[in-house]
């Protein structure tokens, strides 16, 4: 298993450009994906796209990002990845639903997004466990469940 | 093989930290103190940041305990709710492991104990590397299935006093089972941390070590 204990640089670096064009022509780039929760991790352990057991043990004032480069060598480069996140997109139905929308999000510790009228909630283990704390305020009418357009980044 | 992949100048990244959280008297403190040997038997270098409301109870309780060096345990006075310290604003946290880090340059691993909280206390990945949150079997058969976020997203659910299940009537290894349920497939470890018979807390040492020491493990 490799540890890694520091980040090389972004991948889409000018000065990493050359040899990873080079590297993923012979598929020997290699992906480590994650999702947004787990990039605040220091330490993790974990598999690679490849199915590479690797382990990451960061200092404290390093953190993973997308594109974080771990790995290049002159035959394999190993880079992150963050998995696509899922959202529920919210309609309240006025300006009251919408505080209380708010103030629930809020007090549930949620990560949300805004687009428009609607609140996107990001989802951060099972869905289920969302919609079923949602679950009076749906039923009320005074909140919709819309669609995940997949627009929220 | 275990191969470490650094840059020549790059910091060293220091210990370990992993949270545990649960509610109050559910046994968080009394499983630091049954983790303890086992981390020192295997010879992983260790220290302890308790948190308490307005006292240094569980800090005095570790350090008098002879289990540890008593300068390797630090208190942090939450003040108010126990989950502001390790979630909103963990810089009390983070500084008081800075310290131990800094006072000892060998150390493996912090263990951070949270004050006890209710089921929403979680920890901020800023402050820990891993967390685990313990329940315990006299709180109630239905804990697991309140789903709390302590209990969906922590990276190990322990569900402690698994004997003391029978005296107050409830069914452990269907809590545990329910917990597996709820928590879809991700780690649940039932334990007993005192007593003539201790259970489950060597799988935990297990987890710590392979989850964040990296340390082969027997499966």
């Amino acid at each position: 298993m490799d540890i890694y204990t520091s980040i090389l640089g972004a991948a889409d670096a000018a000065e990493h450009h050359d040899r990873l064009h080079h590297l993923a022509h012979h598929h020997a780039v290699d992906v480590l994906r994650l999702s947004r929760a787990d990039l605040a991790r220091r330490r993790l352990r974990t598999r690679t796209e490849a199915g590479l057991e690797v382990a990451i043990a960061l200092p404290r004032e390093q953190k993973l990002f997308e594109g974080a480069l771990l790995a290049l060598t002159e035959d394999r480069a190993l880079v992150v990845r963050v998995e696509t996140e899922h959202w529920l997109r919210l309609a309240p139905r006025d300006t009251a639903a919408a505080l209380r929308l708010g103030y629930f999000c809020g007090n549930l510790h949620w990560r949300v997004r805004f687009e428009q009228a609607h609140v996107l909630v990001a989802v951060e283990t099972d869905a289920r466990v969302y919609l079923e704390r949602l679950e009076g305020l749906l039923a009320e009418g005074v909140v919709t469940l819309l669609p995940d357009a997949g627009a929220a980044k | 093989m275990t191969r470490i992949s650094e840059m020549p100048d790059s910091p060293a990244p220091g210990p370990a930290r992993v949270g545990i959280g649960g509610p109050v008297g559910s046994g968080k403190t009394a499983l630091i103190e049954a983790l303890i040997p086992i981390f020192v038997e295997r010879g992983v270098e260790l220290a302890v940041v308790t948190n308490d409301l307005v006292t240094k109870e569980d800090a005095r309780r570790l350090q008098a305990g002879g289990l540890i060096d008593p300068r390797r345990v630090v208190a942090v006075e939450a003040g108010a709710c126990p989950h502001t310290v390790i979630r909103e604003d963990p810089t009390l946290n983070i500084a008081a492991a800075d310290d131990l880090e800094a006072r000892f340059p060998g150390l493996d691993l912090i263990l951070i104990e949270s004050g006890g909280d209710n089921l929403a206390s979680t920890f901020s990945l800023d402050l820990v590397d891993w967390w685990m949150f313990v329940i315990d079997v006299g709180q109630g058969d239905d804990i697991p299935r309140k789903r709390g976020p302590g209990i969906m997203l922590c990276d190990l659910l322990v569900v402690n006093k698994l004997d003391l299940a029978p005296h107050v009537f409830v069914d452990a290894q269907a809590i545990l089972a329910e917990a597996r349920e709820v928590r879809a497939g991700t780690p649940v470890i039932g334990c007993r941390c005192k007593g003539a018979q201790i259970e489950g807390v060597a799988e935990i040492a297990d987890a710590i070590m392979r989850a964040v020491l990296f340390r082969q493990v027997a499966a």
